[in-house]
């Protein structure tokens, strides 16, 4: 069975690159959205298995949501952080907000993913 | 003595004389009554007599008064003759009255009073025997006994022979004693007295010696053997009455003493030397203890002939003083012995005689007196003097010889010109010819060479008869001392125009100088204030304000009493204190002023605190307008990292990326889908152009390359190329300092930026010049203006980064008529 995945990310060449990535990688991307609020939004409607949320967004940022999405009843999806940055820019705000993994958008690939759905 | 006088006691003395010889005469009892008549009226009138004389010769004196009563009183023992029992009794009792009176006046000669204890004492107890004594033993006495005829005792109480005799025998041993002692007192007297006195003595005494050691005999004798003491008694009287003619032949002696004045009116004709009038004088008195002192009207003062002052004695004295009168003055004082006060008519009759010559003596010692005091006046004159010839032939010198240019032996009979040189011997002897033939006093100054060193003289020539008399005195001292006062005048005078200087320049400083200066007293209080302070404070320097506390004129109240209290703690500890404290104006102004306070004293040496302040308001304005453009600039800065790591993250990065991605992906496909593939690539290929674009116009974002390798002028050549704007461009030619092209870079850089988004403008024209040092930078465009320097961080980050150089951006942009920003930016 294919992995739902929403990408979260405000750069649409990324998504699409990553899209087509993750497709050709075997996941059913079934969702994309470029800020905080939809990317809510679209969560709550798709109840994708995992999301690829970046960090940096133009009116939040992906640790905000992933401590939101860890309080849905019934838990939410797995979510996995990107960026461009390393994760040590971030200090401990990565293991704090809940979010099941972080890949640097340069390492983006399907094993990645899966490795965090096992 | 009046006639009036004598003519009484004359005639009382007849009338008693006349009672008394009835009572003696007709006596029926008297045994031998002419005898004893007799012998009353020469006892009683040789006193009477004897008495008026002296009194008339010193009516003062009571000598000749005793006299007289003692002549009275011996008319008393004449009752003693009478009949009848009561006269008969009071003659028997006080008979021997006259005796203590004749005892009396004995011992008040020759003064006419007693003048010791021991004296007043014996005439009381001659007093108390021949009366009280007298009339006690006359109560016991039944002069029957002895006498038949007599009438009867009148105060007989008892007849008592016994009571008589212890009477009279107490009487007798309180008398001799008492005789004695007037004895003793007569011998005493004539030891004490000047030959002149014993002369008039003499005679008196040895009567009354006589009479009183026959008295005391008599007493003695007359207590023993009664016929004997009568005998004896007869005789006492006799000699008793030889006392007044005693006394009449000393007056005699003083009379035919007053032909010495004969003898002085001769040799008052002859020539005398001075001093021989007064031997002549004393001889004529009998005086060899005289003295004469001349009236010298000019120092209305005594003096003796050789003009020494005398002073007159005390009349109490030994000495007496008789005036010697000429033509109603004064002409000189006799100064003789008090003897002769018995013959006043003597020294005044030699008096008189000797006036004239005392007169001419009297001339003579005011004469020397003068002569003495012209000495001594001429001895305490310090100048030298002599006496010259018109010749100028020296006479005489006075003064000090070290004064002279040769010594006084070859001085005296030496010409000027031997002694002096040619100039100064020429005027001097024109001088005396002058001051001897006008008589005017002739004045001259020279100098001379004495002791190796130049001496100034001045003389006074003056004429003395066919001589002159040359007064000089030195005034080289006076010269020296004048010419130093002068130097000190003169340096008084500099450093009074020095003094003058420094006070006009302090008070020019403290008036123009830019520091706020106000002197207090050590209490807080104002003294006086500058000129700047004025002109801060808005407050005059005058009396309304003097005298206030500092704090309550000038600072701002909240500050008032922390000044105050440092301002005392400054005052009391001394030193000096700096501090910083809000200033207020008249009109509420406030000014942060730096202050410091100094101490020291006013010209009056008063203490005082100078306050010396400096306005730091623009500073501190300054200061806080510089901390905030540096905020701003690190504010600035932080802002241009954060755009430029967002720039970076947004844009290549993410381009990036994707690059990464695309090419991951492309080589999985490139096998299976080899046409997949080259589109990734082909997408990657577009995707690494943008992301290096990107990359080129953040790098020039930083910091344009060109700028740096070019110059300014080729970087706003670009810069204008890539704008979309019309761009009319004057550049200077040169290179500016770095820091300086990058700011005008960045001005020029910011205002297009601006005037791109902003401005509507249809043309700019940028201008880069060089005048004077400075760099001018100008953009100006034709847009809508009303740009605001004060709001957005461009403008704001561009007047920060132009004033770090010390230059000065101004942004003009009235509403429609377009933007014109100016950049000065110093170039050294």
């Amino acid at each position: 069975m294919a992995n739902r995945v929403i990408i979260v990310d405000d750069h649409p060449s990324f998504r699409a690159t990553a899209k087509e990535l993750l497709i050709a990688e075997g996941f059913e991307v079934v969702g994309e959205a470029e800020d905080g609020r939809s990317a809510y939004k679209a969560i709550l409607e798709l109840k994708p298995d995992l999301v690829l949320l970046d960090v940096q967004l133009p009116d939040t940022d992906g640790f905000s949501i992933a401590t939101e999405l860890c309080k849905l009843n019934g838990g939410g999806p797995i979510v996995v952080l990107t960026s461009s940055r390393d994760a040590a820019d971030f200090g401990p705000l990565v293991g704090q907000c809940g979010a099941s993994a972080f890949v640097p958008k340069a390492e983006l690939t399907g094993a990645a993913l899966r490795a965090v759905l096992r | 003595m009046q006639r009036l006088t004598v003519a009484a006691v004359l005639g009382l003395g007849v009338l008693l004389s006349a009672g008394a010889l009835w009572l003696v005469l007709s006596s029926v009892h008297e045994e031998n009554p002419v005898f004893t008549a007799t012998a009353f009226m020469i006892m009683a009138w040789s006193f009477i007599l004897g008495g008026i004389v002296a009194w008339m010769r010193r009516p003062d004196n009571a000598f000749g008064r005793l006299m007289t009563a003692v002549g009275m009183a011996v008319f008393f023992g004449a009752l003693g003759a009478a009949n009848d029992s009561i006269p008969f009794t009071i003659g028997y009792a006080f008979g021997g009255l006259f005796i203590a009176i004749f005892i009396h006046a004995l011992l008040a000669f020759p003064r006419g009073y007693l003048e010791t204890k021991l004296v007043y004492g014996i005439v009381t107890t001659a007093y108390l025997i021949l009366t009280a004594g007298s009339f006690l033993s006359t109560l016991f006495d039944d002069v029957a006994d002895n006498c038949p005829e007599c009438p009867a005792n009148a105060f007989l109480i008892v007849d008592s022979p016994t009571a008589v005799d212890v009477i009279n025998t107490i009487l007798v041993i309180a008398g001799v004693p008492a005789l004695a002692a007037s004895l003793y007192v007569f011998w005493r007297r004539w030891h004490a007295a000047s030959r002149p006195i014993r002369r008039v003595l003499a005679p008196v005494y040895v009567a009354a010696g006589v009479t009183l050691a026959l008295l005391a005999i008599t007493l003695l004798v007359g207590a023993a053997f009664q016929e004997a003491g009568n005998v004896l008694f007869w005789i006492v009287i006799i000699s008793f009455a030889a006392v007044p003619l005693a006394f009449i032949v000393g007056l005699l002696s003083g009379r035919l003493a007053r032909a010495g004045v004969g003898q002085l009116v001769l040799d008052l004709g002859k020539p005398h030397a001075p001093g021989e009038l007064r031997e002549a004088l004393a001889r004529a008195l009998g005086d060899p203890t005289l003295r004469l002192a001349y009236w010298i009207p000019d120092t209305r003062s005594f003096a003796d002939i050789d003009g020494n002052p005398i002073e007159l004695p005390e009349p109490d004295g030994e000495e007496l003083v008789t005036m010697v009168e000429r033509e109603g003055r004064t002409v000189a004082a006799l100064i003789h012995h008090r003897s002769l006060e018995e013959d006043p008519l003597l020294v005044e009759s030699a008096a008189a005689t000797a006036a004239l010559a005392l007169e001419s003596e009297r001339r003579h010692a005011a004469l020397a007196k003068a002569q003495a005091r012209n000495r001594a006046l001429l001895d305490a004159v310090p100048d030298l003097m002599f006496r010259m010839t018109r010749e100028g032939v020296y006479l005489e010198f006075k003064g000090p010889a070290e004064d002279l240019a040769v010594s006084p032996d070859q001085l005296i009979g030496s010409c000027a010109h031997d002694i002096l040189p040619k100039d100064v011997a020429d005027p001097l002897v024109e001088g005396i010819r002058r001051a001897i033939d006008t008589g005017e006093i002739v004045t001259g100054e020279y100098r001379l060479e004495l002791d190796g060193r130049l001496r100034d003289f001045e003389a006074r020539i003056v004429k003395a008869g066919e001589e002159a008399v040359l007064i000089v005195r030195e005034f080289t001292e006076r010269n020296t001392a004048q010419a130093e006062l002068e130097r000190l005048h003169l340096e008084l005078q500099q450093r009074h125009r020095e003094l003058e200087h420094e006070r006009d320049f302090a008070g020019t400083v403290v008036d123009s100088t830019p520091s706020l200066l106000c002197l207090v007293t050590p209490g807080g209080y104002i003294v006086r204030f500058n000129h700047s302070l004025v002109q801060l404070s808005g407050r005059r320097d005058d009396d309304l304000t003097k005298g206030n506390a500092f704090w309550d004129v000038f600072i701002a109240p909240e500050e008032r009493e922390l000044v105050r209290q440092r301002l005392l703690q400054v005052a009391e500890e001394g030193g000096s204190g700096e501090y910083e404290s809000t200033w207020i104006t008249a009109g509420g102004e406030r000014h942060t002023v730096a202050w410091s306070t100094t101490p020291l004293r006013d010209d009056k040496g008063h203490p005082r605190l100078l306050i010396c302040g400096v306005d730091i308001t623009e500073r501190k304005e300054h200061e806080a307008e510089l901390r905030r453009s540096r905020a701003r600039l690190v504010e600035a800065s932080d802002v241009e990292r954060r755009r430029l790591e967002r720039n970076l993250h947004d844009g290549a990065q993410q381009r990036l990326v994707s690059l990464s991605l695309a090419l991951r992906l492309a080589q999985a496909r490139i096998a299976d889908d080899p046409e997949g593939a080259d589109r990734l690539l082909s997408q990657a290929g577009e995707e690494l152009s943008q992301a290096l674009e990107e990359l080129r116009e953040l790098a020039r974002g930083i910091h344009p390359a060109i700028l740096s390798d070019r110059g300014l002028g080729p970087a706003l050549e670009a810069l204008a190329a890539r704008s979309p704007l019309v761009i009319d461009m004057t550049m200077v030619e040169e290179r500016l300092p770095e820091p300086v092209e990058a700011a005008a870079y960045y001005v020029v850089s910011e205002a297009l930026a601006n005037v791109a988004k902003y401005a509507d403008a249809s043309s700019v024209a940028v201008s880069i010049a060089r005048v004077n040092g400075r760099a001018i930078v100008e953009i100006a465009d034709d847009g809508i203006g009303g740009a605001d320097p004060t709001r957005g961080s461009g403008l704001r980050g561009l007047v920060d980064r132009v004033e770090a150089l010390d230059g000065d951006l101004e942004v003009e942009s009235p509403a429609g008529s377009g933007t014109r920003i100016r950049a000065v930016i110093p170039c050294e």
